[in-house]
């Protein structure tokens, strides 16, 4: 245990005198941790994020759009080619459709909503049916959701995000005033829970309209998602056929043609998810295994240059009694130190990456201590791997031929 | 004179080692018959290329021979591998280099405390045995200069009080005033001679005979064998 101290002390210490060497040294360890700290920080946040997407939808909701979940280039251009889903296709659905316990459609659009001279830019304008917060999760935070009188009678009244009231309604109740969108007046009836951003999109710039509402004022060309609701998850798949039935009827797929239209669920959703952590996966192994081999190469470069440097001293250590696994020993601690060192830098780094990407790009990221671990326990590996060579050559010293080395 | 009981120290038998050089063997030594006891001042002396530093490696046991016997306080260091070497090394054998031979960016004390680390003395008995061994040669007031704080004369003392610290059977001197000036050679071999006087054995290796004076017994080797042997009254 001495030994392991002593030889950490001498390894710091010889670092200490080659500082600037010794930093340069450590470049391709830090990029290779940094890498591994700020994706993995990164996959962390976005499961997160994605958790919490999903737990919203719950596991026997599905939702029908025009497009489902493009997967490759092809699918990519046949999609833009589909007719949109209309108003009549969803209450086609929620007519015909017997397993499904509700059927719900939603249309949006970007507008800027005013109040005054003030406005907010970009809002997310929903048109929904009633029973959306039946279908999805939504935390209402005062007032109430949109009615089914609301939707039947088309009346101008709207379910708000908080960024319209932090920007229309500041310290003011919103509820029963006028906003206005596209000139056209909506009477504030509830509002939503805070969500916070995410992606640098913020969650909170959406004024939720009925359905019948929107149509009115934005026209009916747009295609809508339309939200199913099965009695169970077990019967997910017996509703999705039946909806899949009534929708091929009414858009006259043929028998052997796919559907015009894409089913997806929280599990499909999940497997998007997973598809693209895959591949955030695949690229830091890539990036930090370049990296570190890079790195470790550099190690043992330099470690090679300071036991040639250091003959002389290995050969007095010799001669006073070192034996060949006290240099050895020597050697290597002095290479897990430097990597540990560049491993340390790493993980700052890569945190500081993460902070940076979170505050400036709204990007959703988490820091996992487990990550830290996996950092410096990644660079040690590198010094103890690319340090052993060189300080076996140490260690291999003959000492009379070391002590004459000049 | 009065002869003390004598124990002997080293003892080699027919000591040879050869090298390759090329298609060529050269024999450094040729059959070296050496006895030296405990307490003796012993020179080795000898041209350049004569094989008294193959010598000094043997008996310093940086070296293995290539055929005959060695012993050290009895043991057979000729059969010994590499660790077992480093360990008579560091408990047996005290050097002293013609270029001291000290770490240059540590303190004298780190410098005298270095064959204490490889013992696996603890770290506060390894301090006040490396400062005890400066004292005795007179650098208690320099512990914590590095050798480039140091003239000569006071490199090759801390080299010296390394070589002492661990208590070793032996020093082993290699031209220990090769790289200084005759005054302070001088007060190097007075050093020698009074570590001599406390009971130390000492063997000097040197081409130069006022140095190998200093000693009781001059081993004269040329050509990888004993020339002759000389004895010095003081």
């Amino acid at each position: 245990m001495r030994h392991v101290w002593d030889s950490i002390v001498l390894a710091l210490q010889a670092l200490w005198v080659n500082k600037m060497r010794s930093i340069l040294t450590l470049v391709g360890v830090v990029i290779g941790v940094m890498t591994i700290i700020a994706i993995v920080s990164l996959i962390n946040g976005m499961n997160a994020y994605v958790a919490d997407q999903i737990s919203g939808m719950g596991a026997s909701t599905f939702i029908v759009d025009r497009y489902g979940i493009v997967t490759s280039e092809e699918m990519w251009w046949e999609v833009f080619k589909r007719k949109p889903l209309r108003y009549e296709d969803m209450e086609a659905v929620a007519d015909q459709c017997e397993l499904c316990e509700e059927v719900g459609g939603r249309a949006r659009t970007t507008r800027t909503v005013k109040r005054g001279n003030q406005f907010v830019d970009n809002v997310e304008v929903r048109g929904h049916t009633a029973n959306y917060p039946d279908i999805i999760n939504l935390d209402v935070e005062r007032g109430h959701y949109l009615t089914e009188d609301d939707y039947r009678h088309r009346r101008n009244v709207c379910f708000i995000g908080y960024d319209i009231i932090d920007n229309l309604f500041p310290g003011v109740d919103p509820i029963g005033k006028e906003v206005k969108i596209d000139g056209r007046k909506y009477r504030v009836i509830g509002f939503g829970e805070r969500q916070g951003s995410s992606f640098g999109r913020s969650e909170d710039n959406y004024i939720h309209i009925p359905l019948t509402t929107f149509e009115k004022q934005f026209g009916t060309r747009r295609s809508l998602r339309i939200y199913v609701k099965a009695p169970s998850f077990e019967q997910m798949e017996e509703t999705k056929d039946e909806v899949r039935m009534i929708l091929r009827a009414r858009r006259g797929v043929k028998y052997h043609d796919d559907d015009n239209f894409g089913i997806m669920t929280a599990a499909d959703f999940m497997r998007m998810w997973e598809n693209f952590y895959g591949m955030a996966a695949m690229v830091m192994i890539g990036i930090s295994s370049i990296s570190l081999v890079v790195g470790g190469i550099v190690i043992m470069n330099i470690m090679l240059v300071s036991v040639t440097e250091r003959t002389r001293e290995v050969g007095i250590r010799k001669a006073v009694g070192a034996r060949r696994q006290n240099i050895m020993f020597q050697f290597l601690a002095e290479a897990v130190i430097l990597s540990l060192l560049g491993g340390g830098m790493g993980v700052a780094g890569g945190f500081l990456l993460g902070y940076i990407g979170t505050s400036m790009f709204g990007l959703p990221t988490g820091v996992a201590l487990w990550s830290v671990f996996l950092g410096l326990g990644v660079s040690s590996v590198v010094g103890v791997f690319f340090g052993v060579y060189p300080a076996m050559k140490a260690a291999r010293l003959d000492p009379i031929e070391a002590l004459r080395y000049e | 004179m009065l002869k003390k009981e004598t124990i002997v120290l080293i003892k080699t038998e027919n000591l040879w080692k050869s090298y390759e050089m090329g298609a060529e063997t050269v024999h450094a030594l040729q059959g070296v018959n050496v006895m030296v006891e405990k307490g003796e001042y012993l020179a080795i002396m000898g041209p350049s290329g004569s094989g008294k530093s193959t010598l000094m490696n043997l008996i310093g046991c940086l070296d293995s021979p290539s055929k005959g016997i060695y012993e050290l306080n009895g043991r057979r260091v000729s059969e010994m591998n590499d660790n077992e070497l480093a360990r008579i090394r560091n408990k047996e054998i005290g050097f002293v280099f013609q270029t001291f031979n000290l770490l240059p960016r540590a303190s004298a004390l780190h410098n005298v405390e270095l064959p204490l680390i490889y013992n696996g003395a603890d770290s506060s008995m390894r301090t006040e045995k490396a400062r005890r061994a400066l004292e005795m040669v007179d650098l208690g007031d320099r512990t914590n200069h590095r050798p480039n704080e140091l003239s000569g004369g006071q490199r090759q003392r801390v080299a010296i009080a390394r070589a002492l610290v661990n208590n070793p059977s032996l020093i082993l001197a290699d031209e220990p005033t090769g790289n200084l000036d005759s005054k302070t050679g001088k007060e190097i071999m007075a050093l020698f001679g009074r570590l001599h006087q406390a009971g130390n054995t000492i063997i000097t290796v040197t081409h130069e005979h006022d140095v190998a004076l200093y000693a009781n017994r001059i081993l004269h080797i040329r050509d990888g064998q004993i020339e002759k042997e000389e004895f010095v009254e003081h």
